[in-house]
């Protein structure tokens, strides 16, 4: 028979049950939509991960004060790290581009005239600039003077100038931190949202010392950014660092460490870590989902074929072999699930787009979703309709014409 | 046209003891004969039809139809038989429901191995039968006697070597009993064989050779002159 006719025949059949197609499609599209949110979520993570990374920017290993599992800026509480921890880290490791220990503070009160806004303080000298690969876009960097003469001069990332300055200039205005009045000298690029999903751009810069002496007191610092040579090097550093650290702080093994030590690899592998989880749980979902859909397909297909014994029986009586019978069910199995699939695919792209417009997660349409529907489909309308199929054609034909 | 050689059927149900429904027929029917099968129910004559249809195989005998052995054919075989060279009606018309009289005659035109044009045979044969008005229509909405005459352009769609017809008139009024019959007379004349299986023998007064059958055996064979 031609294989145009069994598709005729299996579409006749299914437009004969329009409800009863629409609930054998109802599982696949559903795991087909899940399946396709998915990799569209997935695609849009992957490309939040490579701009994360270059947020991070490339190269780079950090140490932060205290220990724990946690990335990004230390709580200003932690006491550890100091900057003779940074020289001797300095003059151990070769290939050091650029070294810049600095502090960071927890979100401070920054006031402009009448307009205020918050923004952690950072304290660097001007080898942050190299270490960071981040400049000044207008104005002048803290300098080595600033630093030695503790001067009261400050830098703003861009979400800060937007918040108080709006399109006015902010180079050479004075501004309130913490009580304390400080020169803007110039403005940093602009850096976008850290790995950890922080505004980069919502911070004053003050120079190191100032920040130690002038502003907070104290005599540690948080965090410690090198920019290295080689990427290759970035976990044997990583390793270098910690061993001398373990050894200045005298951290024998029971005990944690006090400081972490990142770097870009690790940064890029946790990030993939976080999206490889929820992927993980929305691919179950969509497995059980497929799963349960096939079983519903095999349950309802089985009942239509007893129902349909009569139908059978008669197209058996005027030529239908026992594969033509075969192939019509599993037509009709598959019309549901590949058709499922499609409309499943699409249901999951504009689901997809509505989490990127609703909430703002970053989605990627792209037209794999609907390859992998029509493969799963197949799959799912394969397994689940051929024992169907299989007993309709081998029903007896005498007995199938009596209904 | 149709030889059977010392058919019998026995069935086995569910380890109660065997049944004999057919015990020996012999029957030879030759091409354009109209012939009438006579028997109280029960007593053979379906399962004489379905052997004869190739629906079914028996346990013992021979079969030859058109000149080709029937029994030992496979199971694709009998259905390949059963598209080209018999063309069933039954007493309930056993249409396809809520599908066209056109879709309807179109199906064993489906299951031919012949490439031909489906829809233009298809509307011929409903022509043939005087239902050239009434291809669109659904069986629900079509008389008695309409169902069985597009059942009988099914039969005839394909154009077999036999028409085997059980009890055609069965679940009809007289006027429509009266039409199909007529029809069954015309494809008489036409030159086609036919088998009837009935027990009214106003129907079987039709043909020109009926059968008698009891307790699986052929118990009488007339001959009508014309």
């Amino acid at each position: 028979m031609l294989i145009s006719r069994v598709a005729g025949i299996s579409l006749r059949g299914l437009s004969k049950h329009k409800m009863r197609a629409f609930l054998m499609m109802l599982g696949i599209i559903i795991g087909i939509a899940t399946l396709t949110v998915i990799v569209s979520a997935g695609k849009g993570m992957q490309k939040k991960i490579t701009k994360s990374i270059q947020s991070f920017g490339p190269n780079a290993v950090m140490v932060s004060a205290g220990g724990g599992k946690m990335f990004g800026p230390p709580d200003d509480k932690v006491t550890t790290l100091t900057l003779d921890d940074a020289t001797a880290i300095k003059e151990s490791i070769k290939g050091i581009r650029a070294f810049s220990p600095f502090t960071i503070t927890l979100e401070q009160s920054i006031i402009y005239g009448n307009r205020n806004s918050t923004a952690p303080v950072v304290g660097a000298t001007p080898e942050f600039a190299d270490a960071w690969q981040w400049y000044a876009e207008k104005g002048d960097f803290i300098s080595d003077e600033d630093n030695a003469s503790m001067s009261k001069n400050c830098m703003l990332g861009r979400t800060v100038v937007r918040e108080l300055f709006g399109d006015q200039d902010p180079v050479g205005e004075t501004i309130r931190v913490n009580n304390t009045n400080f020169k803007v000298i110039g403005v940093l690029t602009g850096r976008g949202t850290s790995p950890m999903g922080m505004d980069m751009d919502r911070r004053v810069m003050v120079p190191l010392t100032t920040a130690m002496k002038r502003l907070f007191n104290v005599t540690y610092i948080g965090m410690i950014r090198m920019y290295i040579d080689d990427a290759s090097r970035l976990d044997e550093v990583s390793k270098t660092v910690t061993s001398i650290l373990k050894e200045r702080h005298h951290i024998t093994p029971p005990q944690e460490d006090d400081f972490r030590v990142t770097n870009t690899m690790s940064m890029a592998n946790m990030a993939k870590g976080v999206s490889r989880t929820l992927g993980t749980f929305l691919a179950l979902l969509s497995l059980i989902s497929l799963g349960v859909g096939g079983i519903v397909i095999a349950n309802i297909m089985f009942i239509s074929v007893n129902e349909r014994k009569k139908e059978i029986g008669i197209r058996r009586a005027f030529g239908a072999t026992a594969g033509d019978i075969k192939k019509q069910f599993l037509g009709e199995a598959l019309f549901v699930t590949i058709g499922g699939g499609i409309a499943g695919a699409v249901m999951g792209l504009i689901i997809s787009e509505g989490l990127a417009v609703i909430k703002r997660m970053p989605v990627v349409l792209s037209w794999e979703p609907f390859a992998l529907a029509i493969m799963f489909s197949t799959i799912v309308g394969l397994i689940a309709g051929l024992q169907p199929a299989r007993r309709a054609a081998a029903m007896d034909p005498v007995d199938a014409i009596k209904g | 046209m149709i030889e059977l050689k010392g058919i019998t059927k026995k069935y086995t149900k569910n380890g109660s003891p065997e049944v004999s429904v057919l015990q020996g027929v012999d029957l030879e029917i030759r091409k354009g004969e109209f012939v009438a099968i006579m028997a109280p129910s029960g007593m053979g004559k379906s399962t004489l039809m379905n052997i004869i249809g190739c629906l079914d195989r028996p346990s013992a005998g021979q079969y030859f139809l058109d000149g080709t052995e029937v029994v030992s054919m496979d199971d694709d075989q009998l259905s390949r038989t059963r598209n080209k060279k018999i063309g069933f009606v039954f007493q309930s018309f056993n249409l396809l429901s809520k599908t066209t009289a056109l879709e309807n005659v179109e199906l064993p035109l489906i299951y031919s191995t012949e490439d031909v044009d489906l829809k233009a045979k298809a509307r011929a044969a409903l022509e043939a039968v005087g239902l050239g008005d009434r291809l669109d229509h659904v069986p629900s909405e079509l008389s008695g006697g309409q169902q069985q005459r597009v059942a009988i352009a099914r039969a005839l769609v394909n154009d077999p070597a036999l028409i085997l017809a059980d009890e055609p008139t069965g679940n009809l009024d007289t006027a429509s009993s009266h039409e199909v019959m007529n029809i069954f007379r015309k494809l008489h004349q036409d030159g086609r064989t036919i088998v009837l299986v009935t027990h009214e023998p106003d129907v079987a007064g039709e043909a020109q050779r009926i059968i008698k059958m009891k307790d699986g055996k052929i118990l009488s064979d007339e001959r009508r002159a014309e």
